[in-house]
C-alpha cells in the first residue's frame, strides 16, 4: 500500500516538531525516516500511524484519503521501541491478540486462530516459546514477538519506530538481516524510524533524512551517502572534516572557486596522507595514532585544527607514522557548499586522475 | 550475625531504632487492640455472643456492610476514570485534578459532614427543594453513603496514578493499531495490568468506608436500628456503660482491619512478585536457526 504525505505540519506548544512534510512511500518499498532525536522523525510516524493528530496536512493510504481515520481503521501494524508487548498475556495469546478482537463475524475460529498464530511464531523462529511470557524473554526475542504480533492483522503497512534502539549490537544486526529479509517475503511497504546511519543505510531502499522538523534529503542509501544534498546530511552520515574557504592555504582553493563563504567536507578516508610535501597539499602533524578494527584513524593538527585521517592497515604500514611527525595532506574528494540553499560541488583533484 | 557490616550503624544504634518501633507499635496498637477483645470476653463468650446478637448491633453491622458496598463500585468507576485521565491525556487543568483529588485527606471529616449538611441539610441549598419531593438525605443512609464516598475517594485513585503512569500508553496503543475498540482495549490490556494496585486501593476504601466515624457522625443523626454504623454504635453503647456490648461491636471492626491487613500484605505480595518477574535478568537468546545466524558463533 502507497502511503502520500502531503504539507504535514506539527507543533507541540512553541515547538515545531514538523514543518511542512511531503513524501510518497510507494507500494513495497522499505523506507528508513533517519535523524537525530527531536527532528521530527517519531512524530511522523505516529501521525502515519494515526496515533498523533497533524496540524495541518493530508495522509493518504493507497490513494484513499486517511487523515482522520481512526488508527484501528487504519490497518497499520505498529512495533514499538521498547516492544509493549502485553506483560500478562503469554508470546500465544500476545500473537493472537489481533485476531480476538475482531468482530464476532470476522473473527476466525479457534482452530484457524491457533493455526495462525503458530504459523507466524514459526515465521519469527519462536514458536517453543508460544507459552512463555513476555518477560522471561530477551529483548531480540520480544522485538520479533511485537512483529509477530503485528503481522497477525495481516497490516497494509508495517510502521517500526526505532525497533533495534533498545537491544544489543549483536543482536541489532542480526535483526536488521532478518528485517530486510521479512519485508521481501512479506510484500509490504514498511516505514522504519532510526537514529541510527548504519541500520538506515545497510537495510532501507530508501533513506529520509530529517532535521528539525524538515527532510533534508530523500534518496536510495548510496546518493544520501556519496551525494549528501546538504551540510547536514553529510555530517550526519559519517565522520566528515570541514574546512571553511579562508583558513586552510591550498586546501581553500578548492572552495575559493565558488565564493568566499563557501564551505568544504571532505571524508577521513578522502584524504591522502603523504611524507613529501607536493603542490596543493597541507602541512600537518600526527596528533594521535589508532587502529579501530580494519582501519586506523589518525588525528592531525594543521594550524591548531583538529583534521580526521582514516587508512587501511597495509597503508598505515608503508607510512610509520609516529605521534608528531611532519606530513602533508591531499584531499582525494571534495564537496563544496556554498552560501545556504545552493546545489552542492563535488571536485576531485587533479592529482587524483 | 558476625559483628559489624560495612556500612551499618553500630549495633546499639540498630537495637535502639528496633526497640523504639516496636515499643511504639505494641503501646498504641497491640495493646489496645488485645484490650479490645478482653474486654469484650470479660464476661465470657456466652455474653460475647449475646451482645454481637443484640438486633441493634446486628443492623449496625448491616448498615456499615450496605454503605461500604455501595461506596466503593463508585469509587472503583471515579478511580479507575481520574487516574486514566490524569495517567494518560494531557488536558488543561490537569494539575488541579491531582491536587483535588487529595483534598478528602487534607480535609477534616467533620468538616466534611458538615459541609453535606450545608448543601442537603433542612437549611441547606438545596434542602427546601428536596423537603418538597420528601426526599432524606441528611440524616437518613443517603447522606451518609454521599458523606463516605466524599471521605474515600482518593484511595483508588492515588493508588493507580503512579502505577499507570509507570505503564505508559504503549500498550493500549499496541491494542487499538491491532483493531482493538475502547472496551476491548480496557478490559483485555488496561484492566489486568492494573488489577492488582486497583485491588489494593479498594482493600483500604473499603476499610476507610467501614471505619470512618467523623464525616458520618454529623450526617446520620444517630438514629439507633437506623442511621447507626458500627463505629457510631460503638460509641453509643459505650456512652452508656454497656462494656461488653460496646467492645463487642469494636470486635467485629477490628477483625475487620486484621482481615484488611492480611488481604493487604497479600496483594503487595503478588504486586512486588509481578514487579520481579517483571525485573528478572533475562535468559539468554536462545539460537533460533537460519534465520538469526550467530556470527560469532565460536565464542564459549
Amino acid at each position: 500500500m502507497s502511503i502520500g504525505i502531503r504539507n504535514i505540519g506539527k507543533r507541540f506548544g512553541s515547538f515545531v516538531a514538523l514543518d511542512n512534510i511531503s513524501l510518497e512511500i510507494p507500494t513495497g518499498e522499505l523506507v528508513a525516516l533517519l535523524g537525530p532525536s527531536g527532528c521530527g522523525k517519531t512524530t511522523l510516524l505516529r501521525i502515519i500511524a494515526g496515533m498523533e493528530v497533524a496540524d495541518a496536512g493530508q495522509i493518504t493510504l493507497s490513494g484513499e484519503e486517511a487523515t482522520h481515520l481512526h488508527t484501528r481503521e487504519r490497518q497499520v501494524g505498529f512495533v514499538f521501541q521498547h516492544y509493549a508487548l502485553f506483560r500478562h498475556m503469554t508470546v500465544f495469546e500476545n500473537v493472537a491478540f489481533g485476531l480476538r478482537v475482531k468482530p464476532r463475524g470476522e473473527r476466525p475460529s479457534e482452530a484457524k486462530i491457533r493455526e495462525k498464530v503458530m504459523d507466524l511464531l514459526k515465521l519469527v523462529q519462536l514458536d517453543w516459546l508460544a507459552e512463555r511470557y513476555p518477560s522471561q524473554l530477551s529483548g531480540g526475542q520480544r522485538q520479533r514477538i511485537a512483529l509477530a504480533r503485528a503481522l497477525a492483522v495481516e497490516p497494509r503497512v508495517l510502521l517500526l519506530d526505532e525497533p533495534f534502539g533498545a537491544l544489543d549490537t549483536q543482536v541489532r544486526k542480526e535483526l536488521r538481516r532478518w528485517l530486510r529479509r521479512l519485508h521481501d517475503e512479506m510484500h509490504i511497504s514498511s516505514v522504519f524510524v532510526t537514529h541510527d546511519q548504519e541500520e538506515a543505510l545497510e537495510v532501507a531502499d530508501r533513506v529520509v533524512v530529517m532535521n528539525q522538523g524538515r527532510i533534508e534529503q530523500v534518496g536510495s542509501p548510496d546518493e544520501v551517502y556519496s551525494n549528501p544534498a546538504t551540510p547536514f546530511v553529510y555530517q550526519f552520515l559519517g565522520n566528515v572534516n570541514v574546512f571553511h574557504s579562508r583558513l586552510h592555504g591550498p586546501w581553500a582553493e578548492v572552495a575559493r572557486e565558488s565564493s568566499s563563504q563557501a564551505t568544504a567536507f571532505v571524508r577521513p578516508h578522502d584524504i591522502e596522507i603523504l611524507r613529501e610535501s607536493v603542490t596543493g597539499a597541507i602541512a600537518a602533524e600526527v596528533a594521535h595514532v589508532q587502529a579501530i578494527g580494519p582501519a586506523v584513524r589518525v588525528e592531525l593538527t594543521h594550524q591548531s585544527e583538529v583534521i580526521e585521517v582514516e587508512l587501511s592497515r597495509e597503508r598505515h604500514q608503508q607510512l610509520g607514522l609516529a605521534n608528531g611527525d611532519a606530513v602533508w595532506l591531499l584531499p582525494k574528494s571534495v564537496t563544496v557548499f556554498d552560501a545556504a540553499g545552493s546545489e552542492p560541488r563535488r571536485w576531485v583533484p587533479d592529482w587524483v586522475i | 550475625m558476625s559483628g559489624r557490616i560495612a556500612n551499618t550503624e553500630s549495633r546499639g544504634v540498630r537495637w535502639l531504632l528496633c526497640g523504639i518501633a516496636f515499643i511504639f507499635l505494641f503501646l498504641f496498637l497491640v495493646l489496645p487492640l488485645a484490650a479490645v477483645f478482653s474486654e469484650a470476653l470479660a464476661k465470657g463468650w456466652g455474653a460475647y455472643l449475646e451482645a454481637l446478637k443484640e438486633p441493634d448491633t446486628l443492623k449496625a453491622a448491616q448498615l456499615t456492610i450496605l454503605i461500604a458496598m455501595a461506596v466503593l463500585p463508585l469509587n472503583i468507576a471515579f478511580g479507575v476514570a481520574t487516574a486514566w485521565a490524569i495517567a494518560k491525556f494531557d488536558f488543561r487543568g490537569k494539575s488541579l485534578l491531582t491536587t483535588l483529588i487529595d483534598l478528602p485527606f487534607a480535609v477534616s471529616p467533620v468538616v466534611a459532614g458538615l459541609l453535606f449538611i450545608l448543601i442537603f441539610g433542612a437549611q441547606g441549598w438545596f434542602g427546601p427543594w428536596l423537603a418538597a419531593r420528601d426526599i432524606k438525605i441528611i440524616f437518613a443512609v443517603p447522606g451518609m453513603v454521599i458523606a463516605t464516598l466524599f471521605i474515600t475517594v482518593p484511595y483508588i485513585a492515588r493508588e493507580l496514578i503512579p502505577l499507570m503512569q509507570a505503564q505508559g500508553r504503549e500498550e493500549e496503543e499496541a491494542a487499538v493499531s491491532l483493531g482493538a475498540s475502547g472496551f476491548q482495549m480496557f478490559w483485555r490490556v488496561t484492566l489486568p495490568n492494573i488489577k492488582w494496585g486497583l485491588l489494593y486501593g479498594v482493600i483500604l476504601a473499603n476499610a476507610r468506608a467501614m471505619g470512618e466515624f467523623g464525616a458520618v457522625s454529623v450526617v446520620s443523626g444517630h438514629i439507633r436500628g437506623e442511621t447507626n454504623t458500627l463505629p457510631l454504635h460503638v460509641e453509643i453503647l459505650y456512652n452508656e456503660y454497656n462494656a461488653i456490648g460496646a467492645f463487642a461491636a469494636a470486635s467485629i471492626l477490628a477483625l475487620l482491619a486484621l482481615v484488611t491487613l492480611v488481604a493487604k500484605t497479600f496483594v503487595e505480595w503478588r504486586m512486588r512478585r509481578e514487579t520481579e518477574v517483571l525485573l528478572a535478568a533475562l535468559p539468554p537468546e536462545r539460537n533460533a536457526g537460519g534465520a538469526t545466524p550467530r556470527i560469532n558463533g565460536n565464542q564459549t
